[in-house]
């Protein structure tokens, strides 16, 4: 074989790894299959894990029946969020001193606790389809046709207006496994002595639920926790709609979201799932959605099976703190979109020209190390037909100033 | 022994991704990917009482699986249309408009040649790039590791060939 030979054969082992490595599915499926797997394994498999972890924890002290052995977890549990300062259900991360919290009940809005950037230079959020969500896709906002990542010609032909120059940021510091105790002491649950997995900060058992909560993933979302029905005979008889029996079982738990939100409801098959979508209020406008990589909201959901709940899967109640940032114009942030061209993805040459006929004001996750930021953004969409199939191309402009952002 | 094997969790966050992509070389919709990658998930889960970390990897297990369901999956529906679409050169984007909405291929146009080789070379390539070494390969093509290396290399120098071709 020749030289020549050789290295063209390297280049396209090299070009095989990256498709390979970067060969991902849709964003959402990953948690989306792990839901599902959860719900089909059969009853004995959950009794065997449970009577695997409970022996597994009894071997571990071996003169000690296993009762003791959960009572002695539980008060030692105790003892520790005494120690850590006390029971707050919303109070996982460190509250710092620069000034109150945010107000984390429905329809509240923000006190700003500190001055104008005072977080300091931001990293800005990703464009939408450039990182891959790991968190449930919930829909309502959710696309009714696929959206198109490719470069476009924009041409920004909608109307918006936003009568504040600035709006809140927020910010949150990853929860410890203190905090998942602490939170699941307040749904009435207690450790589940099995293994827990890479991103597990605890597994815990309630009565007729087991609660699993997991940290950050990077650039996908944030803390997490899912509650799983293991008893549903325990269930009371389902609501009128959807909604009103999502609503019951959540307030029964202690899981009503803490935060302005709207709900939806989704079918697929026999499952019905019930959206929670977070809002974050921005003084003098009104109410703006948290999103996802794709452009898309959500929040928390509740999964339905034959109309009762099977599945509940939510953000981490965390203290939040806020400071408010100056944000640019919409004037500003259309030229930005429409300056703006996505590599990669791409199946029409030339590039479509896509007319962006409405924008929103959204939130977005930033995740920044050992603390994660909500931060304003524009979001840009519109509409285009190839080959008879219409695609959805979506712009996140960052609304923070270009100025409080870091490089 | 129990206590040897790492939670099923951990395998899955690991192994979706990879075990995705090896689905998604041979078939030709994101749909079809997510079913096929979806039941042998379904599948691991239910088989991990009985997974012997001494006897394999679980990465050898786990594409095991993989490729006896996307054999399953072409048993089922034949492979007619899978070789209409690679003849008339079908993006694979443009068949699957749902699918394509967040899938993130970069190399679709590369993937499509590994899709249009022979079956077995076409195995050896994507089993070798999600990261199995020529052991595993072999033991999972019935093939010792040698020749496992000869039918990679032969595919890869097919696969160069079919990228030239088509370049020309």
């Amino acid at each position: 074989m020749s030289d020549e030979e050789d290295l063209e054969l390297q280049a396209l082992q090299r070009q095989l790894d990256d498709a390979f490595q970067t060969t991902r599915p849709r964003a959402g499926f990953e948690d989306h299959l792990w839901a599902e797997l959860q719900v089909r394994r059969p009853w004995w498999q959950r009794v065997r894990a449970g009577i695997a972890g409970l022996v597994g924890g009894i071997r571990r002290i071996p003169a000690a029946p296993a009762g003791a052995v959960a009572a002695l977890l539980v008060v030692a549990i105790f003892i520790g969020v005494l120690a850590q300062g006390g029971f707050h259900l919303r109070g996982g991360g460190a509250a710092t001193s620069a000034g109150s919290p945010f107000q984390d009940e429905k329809g509240a809005q923000h006190v700003p606790a500190v001055g104008s950037g005072s977080f300091g230079r931001l990293p800005a959020p990703a464009a939408p389809g450039s990182a891959s969500s790991t968190y449930p896709s919930q829909s309502s906002l959710a696309l009714n046709a696929p959206l198109y990542t490719g470069p476009a010609t924009l041409v920004w032909a909608g109307h918006l207006s936003i009568p504040v120059s600035t709006a809140p940021v927020y910010r949150f510091y990853e929860p410890t496994a203190v905090d998942a105790d602490k939170f699941a002491m307040a749904l009435g649950a207690s450790p589940a002595l099995q293994s827990s997995g890479a991103q597990e900060l605890g597994r815990y058992s309630g009565d007729g639920f087991t609660l699993e909560v997991l940290s950050s993933t990077p650039n996908s979302r944030e803390p997490l926790y899912v509650v799983n029905v293991t008893d549903r005979s325990r269930l009371p008889a389902p609501g009128p709609t959807p909604a009103s029996t999502a609503d019951s079982f959540l307030a029964a738990h202690r899981l009503s979201p803490g935060w302005p939100d709207n709900v939806t409801v989704d079918q697929s098959g026999n499952l019905m799932y019930v959206n929670y979508l977070r809002q974050f209020a921005v003084p003098g406008y009104t109410f703006a959605y948290l999103v996802d990589p794709s452009g898309t909201g959500y929040g928390l959901r509740v999964q339905l099976e034959s109309g009762q709940p099977v599945m509940v899967t939510g953000p981490l109640p965390l203290s939040i703190e806020s400071a408010d940032y100056r944000i640019i114009s919409v004037d500003q942030a259309a030229r930005s979109a429409v300056a703006s061209s996505t590599n990669g993805g791409g199946f029409a040459t030339p590039p479509p020209t896509v007319r962006l006929t409405s924008a929103k004001l959204v939130y977005a996750l930033v995740w920044a190390g050992d603390h994660s930021f909500y931060e304003p953004a524009f979001l840009f969409s519109g509409t285009f037909t190839h080959n008879g199939v219409t695609y959805v191309k979506r712009v996140l402009v960052p609304a923070v100033d270009p100025s409080q952002l870091s490089s | 022994m129990l206590a040897d094997r790492p939670p099923f969790e951990d395998l899955y966050r690991e192994f979706l991704g990879r075990i995705y992509a090896y689905v998604r070389a041979q078939v030709a919709t994101s749909a079809d990917a997510e079913d096929i990658t979806a039941q042998v998930f379904m599948n691991a889960y239910q088989a991990y009482g009985r997974f012997e970390v001494r006897n394999t990897t679980p990465a050898a297990w786990l594409f095991r699986i993989a490729r006896n369901a996307t054999l399953d999956h072409f048993r089922a529906h034949g492979r007619r249309e899978r070789l209409r679409r690679t003849i008339e050169h079908q993006p694979m984007s443009e068949e699957d408009p749902a699918g394509m909405a967040e899938e993130r291929i970069q190399y679709k146009a590369l993937l499509q040649h590994v899709a249009k080789l022979p079956e077995r070379q076409r195995e050896a390539i994507s089993l070798r790039h999600s990261g199995l070494s020529f052991e595993e390969v072999g033991v999972l093509m019935t093939c010792s590791e040698d020749a496992a290396k000869m039918l990679y290399h032969r595919a890869l120098k097919a696969l160069r060939e079919s990228v030239k071709e088509q370049m020309a």
